[in-house]
């Protein structure tokens, strides 16, 4: 290696060098110039965290001195956790939306793998080797196209997703339940139907499941219109409800067996009765 | 040596004795010096400043973390009255808790601007390139510990949450039904699930979180943060008076002719 070109890892080992000796000719001492910025700085953070409690907690609860209030930043809390009665909209915090709405993308139970796991897998690995196939030593964004076409592209996509994840409108409980009528006479539901058609639109399966086009289909969970004509069975649709993963290996769908032995039974006759219109 | 400087004043001597007793027993004020007086380049930025902006993030989390433990009873027959007791009772628990959960959106943010500066100044080319690996693990684990405690509060947001995000883990190939398994502690979201979250959250993660940190800062330190690219006097920046041989593969002499001033 005496003559010739040097090669690229003596390149980039002679501009650390360089680098040190730049920053030794003509730094400035961290203390007090660069600490000065950061302090500043972090007393801004520290003021925004402030400010944003005080926000939430003066719009929620003042007003009418209730948590559950829905102020400009969200309640204080909602309605503590009842595992029996379902009619929530699972929500993560926002920051988690991009992977909620990927979700949503891959409806089809093939493809939900995709939306779960394969796509932030990927995405999380690409990230983390960056260092490791972006081995140019050239800084300057101008020289790295590559680089800036893929972090615009990072940037869209995951705006995107967080916006559509944020604005994605799952059927409240309210309106699902002003259903139930249409579905009786649409499906001709015996009375022994009905209350596990009430149960089914208050539990939040419509967050996944479409049943006479009401609901929102996710996580590839099937249209359950016409569940009844595959003639699963009662004693088949407790023990999916009740642990659907132990049923249908690596089905995502929640457990439900917090509902209860009488209500799990309500839900299955709804089910086996429903057998699509008539 | 016979010329001894002025005798230093009572109060020098009252500031240096205690100084040099634990410099001479730990070398640790020699590291602080170190630490402050260390040069950094001319011309870093304002940008610069998210690393430690995102610091202060994760120090507010730790302090308001740690009174809001002394007032939260991780059971789900608990946890619902403690939360509504520190946010409407506890004296400024409102803002304990409100600064605790608005900053962890802000740490996040941070933590990708922070993120956003490495890649847009190249810095995690050599030889930061482990410095940002534990950047990422420190990203990975700054939302693992927004999961973990989003359910905390047990009310109905935080409880189907987590029961859609636990099953979401178990779709995952080989490790996921396990993962989810590990995360609920048994059939159901219950009591076995809220102690682990718990756990998780205020002893495995935040340990983790600040040993990542400890490491991130001393690559920061033993490597030095970079000049931005654009800078004329970036540190580093290749030079005209390099050995020719040198030279020869560092600029390309096409893009050199079109206007850099040397
Ligand atoms: C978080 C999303 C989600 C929720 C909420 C949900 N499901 Fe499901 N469900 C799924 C998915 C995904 C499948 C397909 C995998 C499987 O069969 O378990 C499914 C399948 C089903 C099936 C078909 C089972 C089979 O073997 O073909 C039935 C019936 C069903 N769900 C009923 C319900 C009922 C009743 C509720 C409400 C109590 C509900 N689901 C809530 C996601 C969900
Ligand atoms: C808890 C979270 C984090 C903390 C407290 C933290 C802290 C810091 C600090 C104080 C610096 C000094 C320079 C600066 O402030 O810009 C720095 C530099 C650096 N950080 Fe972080 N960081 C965190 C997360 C991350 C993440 C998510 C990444 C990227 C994936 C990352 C990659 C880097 C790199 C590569 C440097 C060197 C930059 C340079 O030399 O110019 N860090 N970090």
């Amino acid at each position: 290696m005496a003559a010739g070109k040097p090669s690229a890892v003596d390149e980039r080992r002679a501009q650390f060098a360089r680098y040190k000796q730049d920053v030794k000719a003509r730094g400035k001492s961290f203390y007090p110039f660069a600490m000065f910025e950061d302090t500043v700085m972090s007393l801004v953070v520290v003021t925004v965290i402030v400010a944003l409690a005080a926000v939430w907690k003066w719009t929620a609860w003042a007003p009418h001195h209730l948590g559950t209030h829905q102020g400009l930043l969200g309640p204080e809390y909602t309605a503590p956790a009842d595992p029996g009665t379902t009619n929530f909209v699972p929500r993560p915090d926002w920051y988690f939306y991009f992977l909620f709405y990927l979700l949503r993308i891959f409806k089809w139970p093939e493809t939900v793998f995709l939306g779960t796991v394969g796509v932030p897998t990927i995405a999380l690995i690409l990230l983390i080797a960056l260092p490791f196939y972006d081995v140019r030593r050239e800084r300057r964004l101008s020289r790295r196209p590559v680089a800036v076409v893929g972090l615009v592209l990072t940037i869209l996509s995951m705006a995107i997703l967080t916006w559509k994840g944020a604005t994605a409108s799952e059927a409240l409980a309210s309106e699902v339940i002003a259903d139930v009528p249409n579905w009786i006479s649409a499906e001709k539901l015996p009375p022994a139907a009905v209350p596990g058609a009430k149960l089914f639109a208050v539990a939040g399966c419509t967050a996944c499941h479409t049943y006479l086009g009401t609901g929102s289909s996710n996580l590839g969970a099937p249209d359950l219109t016409t569940i009844g004509t595959r003639n699963l069975g009662i004693a088949f649709q407790i023990r999916h409800l009740q642990c659907p993963s132990c049923v249908n290996p690596g089905s995502p769908m929640p457990k439900f067996a917090s509902l209860g032995t009488t209500r799990l039974h309500e839900l299955a006759v709804f089910l086996e009765a429903s057998k699509g219109k008539k | 040596m016979s010329t001894r400087r002025r005798q230093p004043s009572r109060m020098q001597q009252a500031v240096d004795f205690p100084l040099d007793w634990l410099e001479e027993r730990s070398g640790l004020v020699g590291g602080v010096k170190y630490f402050l007086f260390r040069k950094v380049p001319a011309d870093t930025n304002w940008m610069q400043t998210l690393g430690s902006a995102t610091l202060t993030a994760f120090l507010v989390q730790t302090v308001t973390g740690v009174i809001l433990a002394m007032y939260y009873q991780p059971t789900p027959n608990d946890a619902y009255a403690s939360i509504v007791n520190i946010t409407d009772h506890v004296t400024l628990g409102w803002l304990v808790r409100g600064m605790h959960k608005w900053g962890a959106s802000v740490f996040i943010i941070l933590m990708f601007l922070h993120m956003g500066r490495v890649f847009l100044f190249g810095a995690y080319k050599y030889p930061r390139e482990l410095n940002w690996v534990l950047g990422v693990l420190l990203l990975v684990m700054g939302m693992a510990e927004g999961f973990t405690g989003y359910l905390l509060p047990w009310d109905q947001t935080a409880y189907w949450a987590s029961v859609v995000g636990i099953n979401l883990n178990g779709t995952a190939p080989f490790l996921g039904p396990w993962l989810a398994q590990f995360l609920r502690g048994g059939q159901d979201i219950g009591a076995e699930t809220l102690a682990r979250f718990y756990s998780l959250h205020m002893l495995v993660i935040p340990g983790a979180i600040f040993a990542l940190i400890g490491l991130h800062l001393y690559l920061v330190i033993r490597l030095g943060v970079t000049s931005p690219p654009w800078s004329k006097e970036a540190a580093g920046a290749d030079r005209a008076d390099e050995p020719s041989q040198l030279r020869e593969g560092l600029t390309r002499p096409a893009a050199r002719g079109a206007g850099e001033s040397e």
